[in-house]
């Protein structure tokens, strides 16, 4: 059972009076529980491909379905809490609120959803997820004062705070040093195993790539080979 | 060697800063170059009409008959043919109509068959004003008629004599503008002046002498040669040209007032300039980062910036001058009713000059700091690791010196007193530090605030968000508000303390003119517990030996030791008087001439108990010790004295005695009536009326300076703008990361409108404990009057500007709002690529 799926999508977009399609008929489903990374060279579209699914844009044509739901349909403030509660979101660029505490941007996602209620048991959540990723001690520092690995432990944990069924992640090692980088992949497949989250993840990396249960490569907007790794399954 | 391209390029790309630039400019001069223009145009207006305004060429002033010199001078000029003279006697009394049914208090005007040597009296039925006014007849304004229900041809009651109405005037060429005025003009024959018997001995009539050279040089010797001959203090002999009219006394303060507001705006305006020039360099610091990486040194940067501000200063101060001169053509319709109509806007280049000067020298001092700050952008800023900030260096302080410097300059410069200018800068100073030191108190409040509610906790922290100019905004918003409100407060105050709240057992009804000798029976009239109040006129010629400085003293803005004093005699305090220094009023043990002053006139000058003052009253010089120091308990239009005598020093000389009177308004036409048919020499003046048209023109001055007053509201507004934008790509991360996140349209809209309402609330908050304080301090210490805090009204003003913040910042802020989380992402990931 897929819990996302793209039909026949394709994203273009308009330059001076000429359509780029960036995205071209793109159908993919990915199943609940898996680890797919999306790979493919610089320009390829990987990073239009996850906004897209994650209903970051809209795409040009085509459908892409959340448990049955037609996403493309959806008007910005609707797929909040789709944001909000299903999807976790994971950033080379970390993209942490700087005005906020690495606990506060854990805790953030929690807030909005259960407003005032509950916030002891966020405060308990948030607490132990920093602990999960070694971070306890930097509760209270602004992302500012954190390190790049341990912004993207914090993006981590924010992305985990409300369970999410799906964490979006795009290149999330790519500003991290190579020591840094492999601490975030271990965790991002260790939190899959534990938290039987779907993850999809966009690398260039043939390493991270390496680590997933599948492998979909994008060259000019198009799927061109989707894969598990060690197999190899071109598509036309 | 300037990179064209690169200017242009950076003027293209912060269009929106740029244009806050130029509006500060614009609004650092527009109301300086407003109002020079127009006080410019008013003064040209006044000496151009001044022979017409004035009545003639040379004026010869007394409130008493002329000297036997000055009268017999007068009289051989005019026989000799040299000159033409017209002489006229001015003087307040209840005029009645022929069955003494009704009264009124009306401006008689005797005028001689020469009057008016320039100009003409315009009337009704358009007949030549001389060959109407004969023995025997009387030309009256039209309230007369209205307020008398009589016509024209119907006779009047005036003194003694009963005169037929013959026509009504519509224009008199020199009557002066006059805000409160005791009734409307009458116009009498010379030849009847007699026949009134009003005009005896102490009464208060005003001797005018005109007199028509046709030849400036003429008018100057002759000028001299008659105040040679007039006696000082007592009469007042003036070239057309030189004088100065009671419409230009009240214009040179108000505009004196204004101009300490377009002073206070062009502050506001030029910390307006620093905060928009900061903001717009913090947004290109990345650029600037990456031209030091690829070699550009500071001053390469500094240069090109440089210019970038002098041409946006040029093209501000360019469209401010003209933008001033349009706001000039405004001021007539403000300023409806205080002025003559007949003013002719002209452009002077003075002001305009004034303005490009003014202008040049803001822009310079605002754009130095941030200017200067350019050097310490480093290279790393590229990788976004360190933030940039205006340090406080050695330039800071100079610069922070030479504004203080700027402004007091300026501030000498438009009132030319050193104490008041010092006050104005002082306590525009306070202001500013006091200001500066609650926002950094209440925002480190805030910061410390621990909120429950995130909405309200993401827009705190929004206040403190990096390159956020929350502390200049909270500064500008709080002085500009604190001002208004001061102003309005001030007010207030005055009119509730004599207009509003007019005490129930002050007088309203003031009995003037009553001879010694009626004192009597005007008391049987007016019940048995009558008050007497003689006046003498008089002047102060030294203190302490030391001779008035009449020149200097009637420059003063303030009361003055220059002008006549009207003294009276008792050896008793009135009921609303204590002492305060001395004993007694007056000493028994004391063998010379003792007076008594009032504290008032310590606020003037330096004076204590004594010191010895010398008077002049009518002509005969009189020595006083100062042996008591008097203040009042309560400000009321209860009658008050600057100096009394013991009774017996002054009694005898020539006095005019007046009462004060409470009672219902509805009595006072009936009372009127029966004590003008009573006593024709006594004058009632109604203070209800009189105190209505002062609460008109307070209002309409109020209105004035509140308008000049927005424009300091709007160099808020233009700070508040220029902030939203310097964090435009600040907010837009916050919100694509709160809609990321999963918050709604709705929660970034309520996150930005709460911290835009935090502003506004912390301003008008601190905007109130100022205004109110400064308020209470005024009112209580200078003007002596109890203080009302008017809650509502300063609340109201208040939530107004905080509405005003959370409208702008919202409209700014409405292009973020619609800003989709992709493209910031995109862009982000590229500029991270």
């Amino acid at each position: 059972m897929n819990i996302l799926e793209a039909r026949d999508i394709t994203k273009t977009y308009v330059i001076g009076e000429t359509g780029v399609p960036v995205i071209d008929k793109v159908s993919l489903g990915i199943p609940e529980g898996q680890f797919a990374v999306i790979q493919g060279r610089s320009g390829s579209g990987k990073t239009t491909l996850l906004t897209l699914l994650s209903g970051l844009d809209k795409p040009t044509s085509g459908t892409i379905f959340i448990k049955d739901k037609d996403i493309t349909l959806l008007k910005e403030d609707a797929l909040a809490p789709l944001r909000n509660e299903f999807f976790g979101f994971v950033f080379q660029s970390f993209h942490l609120v700087p005005s906020l505490t690495a606990l506060e941007n854990v805790m953030f996602p929690a807030e909005l959803k259960n407003s005032s209620k509950n916030m002891k048991d966020a405060l308990h959540r948030a607490e132990s997820l920093l602990k999960r990723v070694d971070l306890t001690k930097r509760a209270g520092n602004y992302p500012h004062q954190l390190s790049g690995g341990e912004k993207q432990r914090v993006a981590i944990c924010r992305a985990l705070i409300n369970n999410p069924r799906i964490i979006f992640a795009d290149e999330p090692t790519g500003n991290l040093d190579s020591v840094s980088g492999e601490a975030i992949l271990n965790l991002l497949t260790d939190i899959q195993e534990e938290y039987r989250a779907t993850i999809v993840l966009v690398t260039h990396s043939i390493e991270v790539a390496g680590l997933a249960d599948r492998i979909v490569t994008l060259e000019d907007g198009r799927v061109i080979e989707d894969r598990s790794p060690g197999t190899a399954e071109k598509k036309n | 060697m300037l990179h064209k391209r690169f200017i242009i390029s950076e003027l293209v790309r912060t269009k929106k800063q740029s244009l806050i630039f130029i509006m500060c400019v614009i609004l650092s001069i527009i109301t300086l170059v407003a109002l020079d223009g127009f006080s410019e145009s008013v003064n040209r207006s006044i000496i151009r009409d001044a022979k017409v305004q004035h009545g003639g060429d040379i004026i010869i002033r007394s409130n008493f008959p002329f000297s036997k010199k000055l009268a017999e001078r007068i009289l051989s000029l005019e026989k000799s043919r040299q000159v033409r003279t017209a002489k006229t006697y001015r003087f307040h009394s209840v005029v009645r109509t022929q069955n003494s049914e009704t009264s009124l208090l009306a401006d008689i005007k005797v005028v001689d068959n020469a009057y008016p040597l320039y100009g003409n009296v315009m009337l009704a039925s358009g007949r030549d004003f001389g060959t109407v006014l004969k023995k025997g007849k009387v030309v009256v304004e039209k309230g007369v008629l209205d307020r008398l229900g009589m016509n024209i041809g119907d006779r009047l009651y005036i003194g003694k004599a009963l005169l037929l109405i013959e026509d009504v005037v519509n224009i008199e060429p020199d009557r002066p503008v006059s805000f409160l005025t005791f009734g409307p003009r009458i116009f009498v024959s010379v030849s009847d002046m007699d026949g009134l018997g009003l005009v005896t001995k102490g009464s208060r009539v005003k001797y005018n002498c005109f007199v028509k050279t046709g030849k400036e040089k003429l008018t100057g010797l002759l000028t001299t040669e008659l105040k040679a001959l007039a006696i000082e203090g007592q009469e007042r002999v003036e070239a057309a040209r030189n004088m100065k009219s009671r419409v230009k006394r009240f214009l040179d303060n108000l505009i004196f007032f204004l101009s300490m507001i377009g002073i206070f705006t062009l502050l506001l305006a030029g910390i307006g300039i620093w905060s928009s020039l900061t903001a717009w360099l913090k947004e290109r610091e990345e650029t600037i980062a990456i031209i030091k990486t690829l070699g550009g040194s500071s001053r390469f940067i500094i240069s090109h910036y440089l210019v970038i501000a002098f041409m946006l200063g040029l093209v501000g101060i360019i469209m401010g001058i003209p933008t001033g001169f349009i706001l000039q053509q405004f001021l007539p319709g403000l300023f409806k009713g205080l002025l003559p109509d007949n003013i002719e806007m002209i452009i002077p280049t003075g002001a305009a000059l004034k303005g490009l000067m003014i202008g040049g020298i803001v822009v310079g001092l605002f754009t130095f700091i941030p200017l200067d700050g350019l050097k310490d952008i480093r290279p790393v800023a590229i990788f976004k690791k360190e933030s940039w900030g205006t340090k406080r260096g050695p330039a800071f302080y100079v610069i922070g010196i030479i504004i203080f410097f700027f402004f007091s300059g300026l501030v000498l410069w438009e009132i030319e007193e050193m104490k008041i200018g010092a006050f104005f800068t002082i306590g525009i100073i306070i202001l500013i530090v006091i200001t500066a030191l609650l926002t950094r108190f209440v925002l480190g409040l805030l910061k410390r605030l621990s909120v429950k509610s995130l909405v309200v906790r993401q827009a705190q922290k929004g206040l403190f968000r990096p390159k956020n100019s929350t502390g200049p905004i909270i500064i500008t918003l709080t002085a500009s508000l604190a001002f208004i409100l001061s102003i309005f407060l001030v007010e207030q105050n005055l009119d509730a303390a004599f207009v509003q709240s007019y005490p129930e057992d002050s007088p309203n009804v003031f009995i003037m003119d009553i001879q010694p000798s009626q004192k009597g029976e005007v008391s049987k009239h007016l019940g048995g517990d009558t008050v007497f109040y003689p006046v003498i006129r008089g002047r102060v010629l030294s203190i302490n030996k030391k001779t008035v400085n009449v020149e200097a003293e009637r420059k003063k803005k303030s009361d003055n030791l220059a002008r006549v004093f009207n003294l009276t005699y008792r050896d008793h305090l009135l009921e609303d008087e204590v002492i305060i220094k001395g004993r007694r009023m007056f000493r028994d043990d004391f063998d010379s001439l003792q007076v008594s002053v009032l504290d008032h006139v310590q606020e003037f000058t330096d004076i204590d108990i004594g010191d010895i003052i010398m008077f002049n009253i009518q002509g005969v010089k009189l020595k006083a010790t100062v042996t008591s120091i008097r203040s009042r308990t309560r400000e009321t239009i209860k009658p008050f004295f600057y100096f009394v005598f013991p009774e017996e020093t002054l009694n005898e000389a020539p006095q005019i005695i007046f009462s004060a009177l409470s009672m219902p308004k509805a009595d006072v036409p009936h009372f009127r009536s029966r004590i003008a048919g009573l006593f024709p020499n006594i004058s009632i003046v109604d203070i209800t009326e009189t105190i209505s048209r002062f609460s008109t023109i307070m209002h309409r001055l109020s209105l004035i300076v509140r308008f000049f007053t927005l424009f300091s509201i709007v160099a808020g507004i233009l700070i508040v703008i220029s902030s939203i934008l310097a964090t435009r790509s600040a907010r837009i991360r916050e919100a694509v990361y709160y809609k990321i996140l999963g918050a709604t349209s709705g929660f970034v809209l309520r996150v930005f409108a709460l911290e835009s309402l935090m502003i506004g609330v912390i301003s008008g908050f601190i905007a109130i404990i100022i205004s109110q304080a400064g308020s209470w301090i005024i009112c209580t210490t200078r003007l002596d009057i109890s203080y009302k805090p008017f809650i509502v009204q300063s609340i109201s003003m208040a939530v107004g500007i905080t509405l005003l913040v959370v409208i702008v910042g919202l409209v700014t802020s409405i292009s973020i709002l619609k800003q989709k989380p992709v493209f910031f992402l995109k862009e982000n990931a590229e500029s991270e690529a």
